[in-house]
């Protein structure tokens, strides 16, 4: 499993925070390995519409289905492992 | 100097939670309006339940809800200083929207939510129905799954966003409707709360009834703006109790109403209810315009 640095999960917090428009948030009220949907920040399936398209314009990665999307938007780290995998097989 | 539309969303798809500490039970508004419905439908929003119940009624009790949240809102915003250009609604957020614009009373809004409610939870037994939200997939590609399970008698039933509809239909065919969303790589394909198929056009068997329930009220000129997501117009005092009739057998067109009400300026969109659901909607329409919900703005 590639582990992401400090600075690719503070991207993703940021990218998080910019799509969802939480504007009274910053990344450090983000804990990466906290639940992204229910119980954790809350989000939703609209967001993660939201995030599927932030993933593609700022890394260029794309999340095929809710499959992926489900083990992808676990958690910041998650979302950051899987920025590292795809970019790391092009 | 940009506009704002007050939007009021279409029913709640879970039980409010309002436990003891949550701030809008020591809200002077809150408890005036609560007592109000109590009084008048026997409803109690704090422990979301009739005095007496025989049956569940959740979707019941989830319209009447909404309802009174939205009102509790709106009152809180008008007494904040608030004033909309416009209002806006989703679905069953008609009613709330009717009332805040005084074209009808707070107490004939209620009454036509628990009616037209009751009317739909006789329906959902009598000819079960279901809805589903389908995220991530073109107008194109859900039209496609409706025509491939034609026989299921599925519709559109909202058009939320470019890659956000929800379907309506026979329970059956709305679970095939999940599955092929599911498998042509929706983001999401989930069933909603509603055990009817409303927004479909099997209720506009329904409107001969729902005048009749609606015979007695009096309606006057709307005081803001409510925008017919039908004819992105401002609905005429004539033409709301026509409206009311049909709405729950047609679609809501929510993404046309919101582009409309940027056309004429508005650049401040506000949910007037408990969750943040037409906010997201909105992010997803135009992310320059500037949305939030009630519902949040109290918890934060």
């Amino acid at each position: 499993m590639v582990e992401p640095n400090d600075h690719l999960i503070e991207k993703i917090k940021y990218l998080i925070i910019q799509r969802l428009k939480l504007v009274e948030m910053t990344p450090e009220m983000i804990e990466t390995e906290a639940p992204l949907f229910g119980e954790g920040l809350g989000l939703d399936s609209i967001d993660a519409l939201e995030l599927v398209l932030g993933l593609e314009k700022e890394f260029g990665v794309v999340i095929p289905d809710a499959e992926v999307g489900k083990k992808v938007f676990q958690s910041v780290r998650t979302m950051a492992q899987f920025v590292l995998e795809q970019q790391g097989k092009v | 100097m940009g506009r704002t539309a007050f939007c009021f969303p279409g029913q709640l798809q879970e039980r409010p939670t309002l436990e003891d500490h949550h701030p809008l039970r020591e809200d002077s508004h809150f408890k005036e309006w609560v007592a109000k419905a109590y009084h008048q439908t026997k409803f109690n929003l704090l422990n979301f339940s009739f005095e007496e119940e025989s049956e569940d009624q959740f979707n019941l009790k989830l319209q009447i809800s909404t309802y009174l949240l939205s009102m509790v809102f709106f009152y809180r915003l008008r007494s904040a200083g608030w004033v909309p250009d416009f209002l806006a609604e989703h679905s069953m957020g008609i009613y709330a929207a009717l009332a805040a614009s005084e074209a009808i009373s707070f107490e004939d809004g209620l009454f036509i939510t628990e009616s037209i409610g009751r009317l739909l939870e006789r329906e959902g037994s009598l000819r079960r129905g279901a809805m589903a939200s389908i995220i991530g997939l073109s107008l194109e590609e859900v039209q496609k799954i409706c025509r491939q399970l034609d026989g299921y008698h599925l519709f559109i039933a909202n058009y939320n966003g470019s890659m956000h509809y929800v379907l309506s239909g026979e329970e059956e065919g709305v679970d095939k409707a999940v599955s092929l969303a599911l498998s042509r790589k929706a983001i999401s394909a989930t069933r909603l709360a509603f055990n009817t198929a409303l927004h479909s056009s099997s209720f506009l068997s329904l409107r001969e009834e729902i005048l009749n329930l609606l015979k007695d009220i009096k309606f006057r000129a709307p005081k803001f703006p409510v925008i017919n997501h039908w004819t992105v117009q401002p609905l005429k005092r004539e033409e709301i109790k026509d409206f009311l009739s049909q709405e729950i057998g047609r679609p809501v067109y929510w993404v046309r109403c919101v582009e409309k009400l940027i056309q004429k300026g508005v650049n401040q969109f506000v949910e007037v209810g408990y969750e943040s659901t037409l906010t997201k909607l909105i992010r997803w329409i135009n992310r320059e315009a500037d949305a939030f919900s009630t519902g949040d703005h109290l918890q934060r």
